[in-house]
Formats: C-alpha cells, sequence, structure tokens
C-alpha cells in the first residue's frame, strides 16, 4: 500500500496560491507554509506588516498535513523531565502557552468558520505495563504543578480496569483537522493583503545590517525581517547538532463497530503509541489512527521499512476490530536538547533572522505557540513565553549530554562513509522497485529501479553536510541519517536542512557504467549552504 | 625517542590516507568521510605526541611541529569548506600535504640523526 496522508484525501477543494514571479519587498518574510509559517503569517499581518509566505511546495503541506491532528496541553518530551532540564516555571510557561495556543485555535476556527472539524474532548494517559505507572505518577504530579487540571481515573474508554494499570484523564484537549486550518488560515491572510506563495523554494538567505536578502528559485526578497519557519532551519544552524530527527508511522482503519472513542489516547508502554478518532466530512467520528514506532530518519532497525506499519497493523488487529486499514503514512519529527522548542532569534547576534524548531511531534500545538510568540517578537511587544522557549538560551546538562549523544551518532554515519561500503556492487543486484547505494567509479551513487526497469540514480552524498542518504523503502525516499534531509528518486529535496537537490547522474545502460559529465565533477559543486 | 617513533608511525597512516584522500580530490569526487575522519584524528594523535616529546625539553624537532600545525589547519579549513558544501580548492590540497610532507621529512631526518 501507498503511502498517504488521511489529511491530504480528505481536503477536497485545495485553494493553490501562485508561484513568485520576480522580486519582492515586504516587512517580514517567512520561510515554510506549514502551521508556524503560516500562524506567524496571520499574527503579523494582523499587525498591519506586510508579510510574504515562501513555501517550496504546497501550504500545509510538509509535516503539518501529515500528522495526527490533536491538540493537547501535555508533550511528549514530558514535563516532569523538562522540569528535571530546566525548572518548574519553565514547565508552567509551556503548559500555559499549549492551552493558550489550543484557545487561540478553537477561536480561529470560529471566527474564520474553517471547516476543521475542530472539536474539545479528553486526553487520556495509561499503561499496561507495571514498569511504566511511575512515569504516569510523574507526570501527572508535574501537569498538576503546572497548573493543568489532569487527574488519576479508574476508566477508560478503550480498556476494562483490569487490562491497565494506571490511567489519568485531562479533559478539553482537541481534535482538528490540521491541514483544513492550515489552508483556511491562508486563505484568509491572503484575502487581506499577505502574500502567499506555493512552489517558491528559498535557495539562500542572509542577514545585513539594515535588512535581510532571501534568494528564491524565481526572485529574491528583500525584507526587514526573516522568519524561517521550515520546521528544522534549513542550511547550516547549530541547533541541527542536538534536534535529532526521528520517522513515526501512522495507520488510519475503519472499525466494524463503527464506534469510535471520542478521545485522545497515549499509550505509554515500552513501545508508546497514539491513539486517535477522525472524521473524513462531517464532524461524525468515522477513522482510527495509531502512531508509533519511531526511529531516527535513515537508521532505521528493520531494513524493511514496512515493518513499522505491519506492528501498528497488528497492534490496531489485537485491539481493535479492524474493518479495514484505509491509510498509512509517516511523518518526521524533530526534538531539542532539553525537552523544550527553541523559538525567537536564530543566535544572539542575529538582529533580523528568527528560528522556531524542536517541537517534537507536538508542533500543532507548539507551531501555534511559535506563531503567537514570533508575532509579539516581531512587532516588539514583550511575551513572558519568550524565557521558556527562547532559541538563544544558553546550553544546560541535558543539552549538553544530548549534544554529545547525538554528534556520536552523527560521527558513527560518516564512518560509515568507507571506500567499498555500498549495498550492492552491480546493478543487477537491485531488484524492480528497490533502492541501493552502490560505489561507481568512486562515488556513492543512489540507484532506484522503478517498477518499469528504468534506472534512476543520482549521488548519494546528501547535500546538507555530505552524509550518505539511505533508502527507504516504505516511502521511495533517499533519507540522511544525519540531520534528517530527505529526497526524492530524481534527487529532489522533500523536507530537512537540505535546500539543494542531490545531483542527477546517468547510467550508461549498455556498460552499467556513470556516464561522464566533463562539466563538473561532484567533489567540485558548489552547494553554497547558508549558516543561518 | 620512543614517543618520536611512535608519532612516526602515526604520520605515516595519516599521510597515507591523505594521499588517497588528495586522490579523490584531485579528481574532483566526493572524498569519502571515514578517511577524512580517520586521517584528521590519526595526524592530531602524532602531533599530540610530537608536542609531549618536545615539552621534555632538550634537543628537538620544533620546524616539523610549526609545519604539521600549519597543515592542521588547513585541514580543518578543508574539512569545514567541504561539510558546508564549498568545493576544495585542489591547490590548498596539495599544499596541505606539501607542508605535511615536509614536516615529516624533517622529522625523520631528526629521528634518524638522534
Ligand atoms: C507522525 C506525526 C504525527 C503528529 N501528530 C501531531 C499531533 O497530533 N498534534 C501535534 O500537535 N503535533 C503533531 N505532530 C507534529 C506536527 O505535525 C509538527 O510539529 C508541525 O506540523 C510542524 O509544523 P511546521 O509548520 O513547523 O513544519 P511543516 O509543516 O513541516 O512546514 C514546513 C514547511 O517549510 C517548507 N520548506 C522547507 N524548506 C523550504 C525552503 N527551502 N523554501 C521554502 N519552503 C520550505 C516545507 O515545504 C513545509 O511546507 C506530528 C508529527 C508527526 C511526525
Amino acid at each position: 500500500m501507498k503511502t498517504q496522508s488521511f489529511w491530504e484525501v480528505t481536503t477536497p477543494h485545495r485553494p493553490e496560491f501562485p508561484e513568485l514571479e520576480g522580486n519582492l519587498d515586504v516587512d517580514v518574510a517567512i520561510i515554510g507554509g506549514g502551521i508556524t509559517g503560516i500562524t506567524t503569517a496571520l499574527q503579523l499581518t494582523d499587525a498591519g506588516r506586510s508579510v510574504a509566505v515562501l513555501e517550496a511546495r504546497r501550504v500545509g503541506g510538509g509535516t503539518t498535513g501529515w500528522s495526527t491532528g490533536n491538540l493537547y496541553v501535555p508533550t511528549g518530551a514530558y514535563y516532569h523531565k523538562i522540569q528535571g532540564s530546566r525548572d518548574a516555571e519553565t514547565i508552567t510557561s509551556v503548559a500555559a502557552a499549549r492551552r493558550s495556543a489550543l484557545d487561540f485555535i478553537e477561536q480561529q476556527t470560529v471566527q474564520k468558520k474553517i471547516d476543521c472539524h475542530f472539536s474539545r474532548r479528553p486526553w487520556y494517559f495509561f499503561t499496561q505495563e507495571k514498569d511504566m505507572v511511575s512515569t504516569i505518577e510523574k507526570e501527572v504530579e508535574a501537569l498538576q504543578r503546572a497548573g493543568m487540571p489532569v487527574t488519576f481515573v479508574d476508566d477508560i474508554p478503550l480498556l476494562p480496569r483490569a487490562r491497565f494499570q494506571k490511567a489519568a484523564r485531562m479533559d478539553g484537549q482537541a481534535r482538528f483537522h490540521p491541514l483544513r486550518y492550515v489552508l483556511g488560515i491562508a486563505t484568509d491572510i491572503a484575502s487581506r493583503g499577505c502574500q502567499v506563495y506555493e512552489h517558491t523554494t528559498v535557495i539562500d538567505l542572509k542577514e545585513e545590517k539594515d535588512h535581510c536578502t532571501i534568494q528564491t528559485n524565481h526572485g529574491t526578497v528583500t525584507c526587514r525581517q526573516v522568519v524561517i519557519a521550515t520546521h528544522i532551519p534549513i542550511g547550516i544552524h547549530t541547533v541541527q547538532t542536538v534536534a535529532a530527527p526521528h520517522r513515526s508511522y501512522v495507520i488510519a482503519v475503519k472499525l466494524k463497530s463503527g464506534n469510535y472513542p471520542d478521545a485522545y489516547f497515549w499509550q505509554n508502554d515500552t513501545m508508546h503509541k497514539a491513539i486517535t478518532t477522525h472524521s473524513t466530512d462531517s464532524m461524525e467520528l468515522d477513522m482510527l489512527m495509531i502512531a508509533g514506532n519511531h526511529h531516527k530518519t535513515g537508521q532505521a532497525s528493520h531494513q524493511e521499512y514496512h515493518h513499522y506499519f505491519k506492528e501498528l497493523e497488528d497492534y490496531a488487529r489485537k485491539h481493535f476490530d479492524v474493518a479495514s486499514v484505509e491509510y498509512r503514512w509517516s511523518a518526521q519529527h524533530y526534538r531539542s536538547g532539553d525537552g523544550v522548542p527553541y523559538i525567537g532569534l536564530t543566535h544572539k547576534d542575529a538582529r533580523r533572522t528568527y528560528i522556531a524548531t524542536g517541537f517534537y511531534a507536538d508542533g500543532l500545538i507548539y507551531g501555534t505557540v511559535a506563531g503567537i510568540l514570533l508575532g509579539d517578537m516581531l512587532v516588539g511587544k514583550e511575551n513572558t513565553w519568550l524565557k521558556a522557549f527562547d532559541a538563544t538560551r544558553g546550553t544546560n546538562l541535558a543539552t549538553a549530554a544530548t549534544f554529545v549523544k547525538e554528534n556520536v551518532n552523527v560521527a558513527a554515519q560518516y564512518l560509515k562513509d568507507s571506500p567499498f561500503s555500498a549495498d550492492a556492487e552491480h546493478l543487477s543486484e537491485i531488484s524492480l522497485g528497490e533502492g541501493k547505494v552502490l560505489e561507481m567509479d568512486g562515488e556513492k551513487v543512489a540507484v532506484y529501479r522503478d517498477e518499469n526497469n528504468h534506472l534512476h540514480a543520482c549521488s548519494a552524498v546528501c547535500t546538507h553536510m555530505k552524509c550518505i542518504v539511505h533508502w527507504n523503502n516504505a516511502e521511495n525516499t533517499w533519507d540522511c541519517p544525519c540531520h534528517g534531509s530527505r529526497f526524492m528518486i530524481d534527487g529532489s529535496v522533500i523536507e530537512g536542512p537540505a535546500i539543494a537537490n542531490l545531483e542527477t547522474k546517468q547510467i550508461d545502460s549498455s556498460n552499467g557504467r556513470l556516464v561522464k559529465d566533463e562539466r563538473h565533477h561532484s567533489g567540485q559543486r558548489d552547494l553554497n549552504n547558508p549558516i543561518t | 625517542m620512543t614517543t618520536i617513533y611512535i608519532a612516526i608511525g602515526f604520520f605515516a597512516l595519516a599521510a597515507l590516507l591523505g594521499m588517497y584522500l588528495l586522490s579523490f580530490v584531485l579528481r574532483g569526487k566526493e572524498t569519502p568521510k571515514a578517511i577524512v575522519f580517520t586521517h584528521g584524528p590519526l595526524a592530531a594523535i602524532g602531533i599530540i605526541l610530537l608536542i609531549v616529546y618536545i615539552l621534555k625539553g632538550g634537543p628537538n624537532p620544533w620546524e616539523s611541529l610549526v609545519l604539521f600545525v600549519l597543515a592542521a589547519l588547513g585541514g580543518i579549513y578543508m574539512v569545514f569548506r567541504d561539510l558546508t558544501g564549498k568545493p576544495i580548492p585542489r591547490l590548498l590540497a596539495v599544499g596541505h600535504g606539501l607542508l605535511a610532507v615536509t614536516g615529516f621529512v624533517l622529522l625523520l631526518v631528526f629521528a634518524l640523526n638522534g
């Protein structure tokens, strides 16, 4: 089964936004049209700024449109752990920000009449394993300390009491259709003067003394301030040394009973699962989703990526009366050094460039927090959340530990790039529909053989920081194990920090060798990765 | 003197890998990063051993050290360029190699005379 996001399929009237044509001068340019970029654009448009959103692909078509549409105050990084790495004030601030962002989304859907199935409902946190009870207890305590109305319960809609060890519930959380929501906001701001451009890729950016210059594939944008809302900053950024990229998997199933619980569940067992329900077209629930099985991007423990979906499917069939598996997809999240996202000025000396990243898989809310916070920062308004999220905050013990762990891991990936270490020696070892890295004429080449027996080849050297990409056979993509850049089979960037596409290569089918490109050599290619 | 011989061993290994890397740069190919990140640390260990030897006092091959440190700076700059997507200037790669080879020859002369 092909991977396909439920949200994309259930968005019938997707508005189109134009490509940028020529040059532009605006107050603020926002790179990325996901929930972060679009919420920031909304706040700045409301504040009277001239704003341009530059989106490489389609608005909402990044992680936002491939998420699971749950809105909740808790966070996967866990408040009790954040309190350990930061302090009690931080968790209170983070929880308050998340609660305000949830209310903000509700207000927008009501005010702008966005048909995105927004509906309040409870969140449940439970475990079936004795060893995990203490995590539930610690997290409930931390949430309560942060002022959140969470309580232990003896009932959960999914399981009889005998089948779980401990459970907690918090009311007032919500679900919505993230793609319809973002497109609704984008349509609204576009009608009020905000310039939203699709298929407009930023390839370079520079902060000057009194302005910023952004180079796109269609023209140059000059602005006073720039927000990099690309999920992880594009180009090279120090945050990439701690914001580890992970992929996680989702399946959406129909139930025979038609009995869909109206709640969001976190099963906090050794294998964490998130269980949610949504509706296709009306407010009526008709789809159950299970998400989980994350692993570092490009570093699957199973060569067979389908395993991750299969495991979710087995879980679904074990616990629910599954009629059919309708959709399956996967998406990426980025962590942070101390469990709290990085939002604000990109580094201590920056005056005009802002970032928002490190959301874990909680970024529909964090992206909204970022939009509100950046909106305030860019117009010079004080916001008390800044202290918790400040992207220029100094390092702490937790961040230092993450830094060491992540960079040892990255070094290990580089050390795998030795001569003669390829997935296969000959093109004949690549089956139909399969991709492998080969060494050809002293170069690592990523080769995919399509179902019609055509070979698609590009350099296997990631254009971000030159790790060797790995084949992802669930999504037919080339994924970089170092910082999470992902590429299509033709080498074009899908997501991650990379800006330039993998260089395409030609294979001479008569002798199976690379066709020599006399104009330039891979190692001499100037990728011009901006340090953001 | 044992320290010097061990340092020579590390520099010799680094030199072999360095020549191999140079062949990639001269052909305009991407360098294999496992070799890049082995070559550098081997040379760094050699430099540390050399510093340890010099700190002990007495006659020492300080000219070699200066050349190796200059070569190392060039190496770090090349890795920075490479990882941030800038081509490695061939002249710089050759210059880096020549500095290191000169340092190595001077070190050998010192060791043989000692
Ligand atoms: C499986 C999964 C499920 C999730 N479920 C939930 C959930 O239920 N609730 C929740 O709160 N969070 C969830 N998340 C997290 C959430 O989806 C993300 O954190 C959030 O969508 C990030 O939004 P964003 O706008 O920052 O990034 P994105 O939505 O990824 O947007 C970034 C945009 O930048 C564009 N871009 C990139 N490079 C360039 C360039 N060079 N030029 C121009 N544009 C560029 C991309 O095309 C993209 O559209 C989930 C995450 C995963 C992985």
